[in-house]
């Protein structure tokens, strides 16, 4: 095995690999687990005063399906933790002597200034090794927390500065997706003094709502709610994010990549796109602590494979080639190109083509086999995502010159 | 209406357990959603998987249980009993890739659901008073033609000859391949669309035919199977414990099932072919305590009509096949004791392209069996043969491949009666075929 440590803000983590701040991290006896599986660190259950009550709503999740496949995407109301404070501290504190190696970042929300530094203290007096600033939590059932503060970038500079001026471990503050410009309030972080951002936290959104009663879900007595959505299905959006702040020349300052990770190869794409830890949460909700075990052997293999020495090397490694779409060459064309000896003959590529490409395929009933127009082909590669037989279709370039035939206009 | 929850499946304590919804779902998902669908072009009854699949990926399962039941009021049973390895899911492209869709399985799961969830997709009709038509059996082919007809707007009657309608499904399927209460759902359907069934009603003999037609049935469908069961008739036959196939497994539908079950518990049986009856038998007559069941068959094992699966199921079961023996003489002292039998070896292929069983001379052995069960072919019950009307093709009735028709214009006839022994599918091919042609023939369209 690869050695897979990596210092994030001069914090040495064994490996990328958190759990992130959410019911996988509620308590000591749980992250005990989890670093026993195999993850380098936490970010430790959102943690906040006990002047308000946290009372979570009953059902807390829905499952967003599709077709036959489960849970690509997952909704939440959970709120911040709602042990008791000083639970939590001993818990931090028995994890740190217990596992003095791993990392555990407490994630903190206050509801005030003074509660974000009360807050801070008492994470750091328990021996928390950094903090994470919830700024982002997009459906706290109290006004002025979460996503709100995330979206209101003065307070979340003031609350970064507070915490920052309160404690001497690292910062970091957790970014909302609910926002057009993720470069907005993580610069207004950096003003705060945060020594790095993670990103993202859960999409506000509405999974399902029921067929006979008429209400989405979660249905709480009910009443559904637009409320955080994560999972695979969101990783796209994550990765999208981790670009943006990482090529802002401004920013320069460490991610912790979050949103839909299951797999080494989520975690090298966020790797490859700036992120230097990675958090995970609602992998572990659908199958356990154990995947670590992929994402630790798979990306020390990929490491060994490509000649890597360490994580760091692969941090952003894939920046240079995310452009803007309008630098690109217009001046190369392709189609694609069919291994017919392989076909099956399920003609699901002429359906499509037909309908949603270039109308590049026609179809041979007798043998059932698509038959090409290559000058119809838009090169859109939709057929290859469909088509059951592995590598098929494959992109051709076509010569300098060629030039695509664009369907006629109908004459009466 | 929750047409998307999840549901325990029916009669999975005593079938083949049935899928579930996800179950089903994933099995949707594995479909090519191939164009022009060569599942959809295999059903000897026009059944569409291509299109139920697809409703199903898409969510749409009240559309699913539509497109079957429109197509087939036996869709159940057929995705139960049907050899869907040799039709549907031989041509699934799937194949290819890996192995083909559960077609079967999934279309007796659309049907189940719908059960489940209380839709039903086909309605009364609006006009009636078309005019009467007769339709002798209840069977497949019998009911699926009723249930057509009624659906254009004829006032349909079906005669039955035994106490229960559903002829060989009833009669002939064992409950573990075929739940009795799932058949009779299928059959409530159809009569609650106003098909009138009469059961313990034969229509058969010389004026059988006439009777109908002085009653004021403008056109018949003979669908009346084949039930009189060919025998060996090798000495001994009269011992007791010797019998058909048609009376053990009509036996054990009946009120006589605790006479036939007493008769073969703790005894040593001899099932006596090598098609899906004799399969049929030779399970049954284990799950209801046979000491030990054996299958008498004359040719090899690949020659055995039965399908693939029934064959390893018996196996599984603990069923002994002694192929390469033919019986020669049931031995006895008024109750069956033994069987000899010959050993043959395989010639030259016959007209059925299978090869031909050939005696070994002086190879004869006798075995110990205490009950012989002969599940050969079967024909026409000599009652109906007097029917005037009709005209035979030894024992079929001759009708016309395109419209059912016989000789007589106003009588069409199918399923087994015009085909021989054949599928449940290829039955309610034929119901609706008739049911068609009796349309256009009673309202001038045909010739």
């Amino acid at each position: 095995m690869k050695d897979l440590s990596i210092d994030f803000c001069g914090v040495k983590f064994m490996n990328p690999f958190m759990l992130s701040s959410s019911p996988v991290s509620n308590c000591a006896e749980m992250i005990a687990r989890a670093f026993d599986a195999g993850w380098g660190g936490v970010a430790y259950k959102t943690l906040a005063t006990q002047v308000t009550k946290i009372i979570h709503p009953s059902p807390r999740l829905n499952k967003y399906n599709n077709q036959a496949c489960r849970m690509i995407g997952l909704q939440n109301v959970e709120q911040v933790s709602d042990r008791p404070l000083e639970h939590n501290l001993k818990d931090i504190k028995w994890l740190k002597k217990h596992y003095p190696k791993h990392i555990v970042v407490a994630s903190i929300m206050g509801f005030s200034n003074k509660e974000w530094e009360i807050l801070g203290k008492a994470a750091e007096d328990a021996g928390a090794d950094m903090l994470e600033l919830n700024f982002s939590c997009p459906h706290m059932a109290i006004e002025g927390s979460g996503s709100k503060v995330g979206q209101a970038f003065d307070l979340l500079e003031m609350f970064t500065e507070t915490v920052k001026k309160a404690v001497t471990i690292p910062v970091m503050a957790k970014m909302t997706p609910n926002i057009t410009d993720m470069n907005e309030p993580a610069m207004y972080a950096k003003k705060g003094g945060a020594d790095a951002i993670s990103a993202i936290n859960t999409i506000s959104a509405i999974t399902e709502i029921g067929l006979d009663d008429l209400v989405p879900k979660p249905n709480v007595f009910g009443k559904g709610a637009a409320s955080g959505y994560s999972g695979p299905c969101v990783k796209p959006v994550a990765l999208r994010f981790m670009a943006d702040m990482a090529q802002n020349p401004d920013l320069g300052l460490p991610i912790s990549g979050i949103g839909g990770i299951e797999t080494w190869v989520d975690v090298l794409e966020f790797l490859l796109l700036g992120a230097s830890t990675i958090q995970v949460t609602t992998g572990i909700i659908h199958y356990g602590y154990r995947i670590v075990e992929d994402m630790m052997e798979g990306l020390s293999d990929y490491m060994e494979e490509k000649g890597f020495n360490s994580v760091s090397e692969i941090v952003g490694k894939a920046l240079p080639n995310v452009h803007h779409t309008d630098e690109f060459d217009l001046s190369r064309q392709g189609v694609v190109e069919y291994d017919l000896d392989r076909c099956i003959g399920c003609g699901q590529c002429y359906i499509i083509c037909q309908d949603g490409g270039g109308q590049a395929l026609s179809w041979d009933a007798e043998n059932r086999r698509p038959v090409m127009d290559e000058d119809r082909c838009l090169s859109c590669m939709a057929c290859s995502f469909i088509c059951p037989v592995e590598d098929m279709i494959h992109y051709k370039e076509m010569p300098k010159g060629w030039v695509r035939h664009d369907p006629e206009p109908m004459e009466d | 209406m929750e047409q998307l929850a999840e549901r325990a499946p029916l009669f999975s304590d005593e079938m083949e357990k049935g899928l579930t919804l996800t179950l089903a779902m994933e099995e949707a998902a594995r479909c090519l959603l191939c164009f022009d669908a060569p599942c959809s072009q295999a059903c000897p009854a026009g059944t569409d998987p291509g299109r139920f699949i697809r409703k199903l990926r898409f969510r749409n399962v009240t559309g699913a249980i539509r497109t079957i039941k429109e197509n087939n009021p036996f869709g159940w049973t057929c995705g139960a009993v049907c050899p869907t390895a040799k039709l549907c899911e031989l041509a699934c492209s799937r194949t290819a890739i890996d192995k083909p869709i559960q077609i079967g399985k999934v279309q007796r799961f659309i049907v189940e659901h719908g059960w489940l969830m209380g839709f039903s997709p086909i309605k009364k009709p609006d006009k009636t008073g078309k005019g009467k038509v007769a339709v002798i059996g209840s069977g497949p082919a019998g009911l699926t033609c009723a249930r057509e007809l009624t659906l254009q707007g004829y006032e349909v009657t079906v005669f039955e000859k035994k106490g229960q309608a559903g002829g060989n499904l009833r009669y002939g399927i064992p409950p573990f391949r075929l739940s009795e209460e799932g058949l009779s759902r299928e059959i409530d359907e159809i009569v609650s669309l106003g098909v009138t069934i009469k059961t313990n009603t034969p229509i058969e003999g010389k004026e059988g035919l006439k009777k109908l037609k002085d009653e004021g049935y403008q056109a018949v469908f003979v669908s009346t199977g084949l039930w009189d069961p060919i025998r060996l008739g090798i000495d001994g036959s009269d011992l007791t414990g010797v019998m058909s196939a048609t009376e053990f497994l009509g036996s054990m539908r009946s009120g006589k099932a605790s006479e036939m079950e007493s008769l073969i518990q703790n005894k040593v049986v001899a099932v006596i072919g090598g098609g899906s009856v004799a399969m049929d038998a030779a399970q049954w007559a284990k799950k209801i305590g046979a000491k030990d069941v054996y299958v008498l068959y004359r040719r090899s094992y690949t020659e055995m009509p039965a399908e693939e699966k029934e064959k390893i199921q018996a196996l599984n079961d603990g069923i002994h096949f002694l192929i390469l023996t033919q019986p020669v003489k049931y031995v006895g002292n008024g109750a069956l004791q033994g069987i000899v039998c010959r050993r043959t070896r395989l010639g030259d292929p016959d007209d059925s392209g299978r090869r031909r069983p050939e005696e070994i001379p002086d190879s004869d052995f006798e075995l110990p069996f205490d009950v012989a069960i002969e599940a050969l072919a079967t024909r026409p019950e000599p009652a109906l043969k007097e029917m005037a009307e009709l005209s035979w093709d030894k024992n079929t009735i001759s009708a016309s491949d395109t419209s059912l028709q016989t000789s007589t214009p106003w009588v069409f006839a199918g399923g087994d009666i015009v085909r021989g022994p054949a599928l449940v599918v290829e039955a309610v091919a034929d119901g609706k075929k008739a049911a068609q042609a009796i349309v256009e023939h009673l309202e001038g369209k045909g010739e």
